[in-house]
């Protein structure tokens, strides 16, 4: 009997304690985050999950990391991530806590105000040798016959494999090492009339993995048109010279013959044509010593002036 | 084609052919001297070329550069706590740059093992920022110990008398420490340990 009563007594406490639950209708504890996982492309490690709706209110996020070595060792230890240790985002970068080519467990709580939800841990711990590692981008450009590569700047952690080869049969590819991106880099003098092609691909020493290869861009050198046309130019003015400058030449010297040394000209009422004054020649006729000599108009005027 | 971690490598020294054995009666003396000491010369020097180039290509994977700027970052505040200045655990760099090329893989190997299972375990690290590069450079270590037991399953990593030794020293200065201070001064000379790899692995760092 007595016994009864105790049994009655505390399932009456328990009916009694529940009665508030039952009657606000409320969730008294924050749910967990769900869907936890790591998206990472080219060693960016992002980790999301669903976000906790709770209407009118901001949710906060906080999230913990445990490399392998504190899982094996320290299983209690859980290191706060470096910038998510209370974010809105239903995401956080965790790629500066992701540090070491070990499997990493990742997980994440809800808080708001007061409220703080249960951890979520990610399903499989993730290690950051699986990162999508994808073809670099690259730009080729020609400095007159030098071919210069730019590669897409992927941080410290990238180095590029750069393979080139000149676009004709049995030519040999060649391959450059670059250590960092954004920084123009000089392959090759190129030939002119010739076709050189490029691809590129990353890799990444801390994972020991190489992207796939990028598409192969082609680039041709003219070159020629350029001297042809000076060519032409210089052949032009070159018969222009040989043509203008003995002319010029014959010009100065007639000019300077006018003005040095002219040219003894009669005026034309000093010539005498067809004039009725006979021109007597010595020697030819017996001539009268008193005999009045004809002379010409010139030779008059020659002697006149010497 | 390009197969992962490796890196075109120089050819091996090839010794002299001059030493041709259907001669060997024909040539004098002073020859057959000079041949047989070029030719010890020259297998010796193929051993340790092959010895040593394994070793580097086994840990070229590694990114040291980040380990040792981790360490750098935190190496003021840990050797600040370190209250036995004048005691030393890694035995001096005197020690280990007295390590030959044979037992450099054992003492690595060991050295490894050391700061994995005793030195990280007996260091308690209240501050986050602090606990977040040990964390780095003990997960490291834990990726380094497997590279180099990879490397090893095809190349054998014997360890002799010296190398041994070596280990058993280190372990004895810890042990006359309390743990707590044994970590302490341990972790405070990671440098000189980061360095010995570099030097004995030559593994380039990604910068």
């Amino acid at each position: 009997m007595v016994l009864e009563e105790v049994w009655t007594s505390r399932f009456m406490w328990f009916v009694y304690a529940l009665i508030p639950c039952l009657c606000t209708g409320e969730v008294a504890v924050l749910p967990a985050p769900q869907n936890l996982s790591v998206l990472s492309t080219n060693m960016k490690h992002l980790l999301v999950w669903s976000p906790v709706i709770v209407p009118g209110e901001t949710v906060c996020y906080s999230v913990e990391y445990q490399g392998e070595y504190e899982s094996l060792y320290m299983s209690h230890i859980w290191i706060p991530s470096s910038w998510c240790s209370l974010t809105e985002g239903p995401e956080c970068d965790v790629t500066d806590d992701i540090t070491a080519t070990v499997p990493y467990s990742l997980r994440v709580r809800a808080t708001l105000g007061s409220q703080t939800s249960a951890w979520s841990i990610l399903k499989h711990p993730f290690n950051r040798n699986s990162t999508i590692l994808t073809p670099p981008g690259m730009e080729i450009t020609k400095d007159g016959l030098h071919l210069v590569i730019k590669l897409e700047d992927l941080g410290p952690q990238f180095e590029f494999l750069v393979a080139y080869w000149r676009r004709e049969p049995g030519a040999e590819e060649r391959v450059k090492m670059v250590r960092s991106g954004s920084i123009p880099v000089h392959l090759e003098t190129m030939e002119p009339w010739a076709a050189y092609c490029v691809k590129a691909q990353t890799f990444v020493k801390a994972i020991g993995r190489y992207s796939a290869f990028s598409q192969t861009e082609c680039v041709e050198v003219q070159g020629e048109a350029i001297p042809l046309a000076l060519a032409l130019f210089a052949f032009v003015g070159f018969m222009l010279i040989l043509v203008v400058v003995p002319l010029f030449i014959w010009k100065m010297g007639r000019l300077l013959q006018y003005s040095c040394c002219p040219v003894v000209v009669l005026p034309d009422t000093l010539k005498i044509t067809n004039s009725p004054q006979k021109l007597i020649s010595c020697g030819r006729e017996e001539v009268h010593p008193c005999t009045m000599a004809v002379m010409s108009s010139e030779e008059i005027f020659r002697v006149w002036i010497s | 084609r390009y197969p992962e971690g490796a890196f075109p490598h120089r050819s091996a020294f090839l010794p002299p052919t001059v030493c041709v054995p259907a001669l060997w009666g024909s040539v004098p003396w002073g020859m057959k001297l000079q041949c047989v000491s070029l030719w010890l010369l020259g297998t010796m020097l193929i051993l340790c070329f092959v010895d040593s180039r394994s070793l580097r290509k086994c840990l070229i994977s590694t990114d040291m550069h980040h380990v040792e700027e981790s360490f750098q970052e935190i190496k003021r505040a840990i050797q600040a706590k370190d209250i036995f200045p004048n005691v030393t655990i890694l035995s001096t760099l005197e020690t280990l740059q007295s390590i030959k090329p044979l037992d450099v893989c054992c003492v690595t190997k060991n050295l490894l093992a050391f700061y994995v299972d005793r030195v990280f375990k007996d260091h308690q690290e209240p501050h986050p920022q602090i606990l977040r590069k040990i964390s780095s450079i003990a997960n490291s270590f834990l990726y380094m110990q497997k590279t180099l037991r990879q490397c090893q399953e095809q190349r054998q990593c014997h360890c002799r008398q010296e190398a041994t030794n070596v280990t058993r020293v280190i372990h004895d200065n810890y042990d006359q420490l309390e743990a707590r201070s044994a970590a302490i001064k341990s972790l405070g000379e990671l440098d000189v340990f980061l360095a010995w790899i570099d030097k004995n692995h030559e593994v380039t760092s990604s910068a």
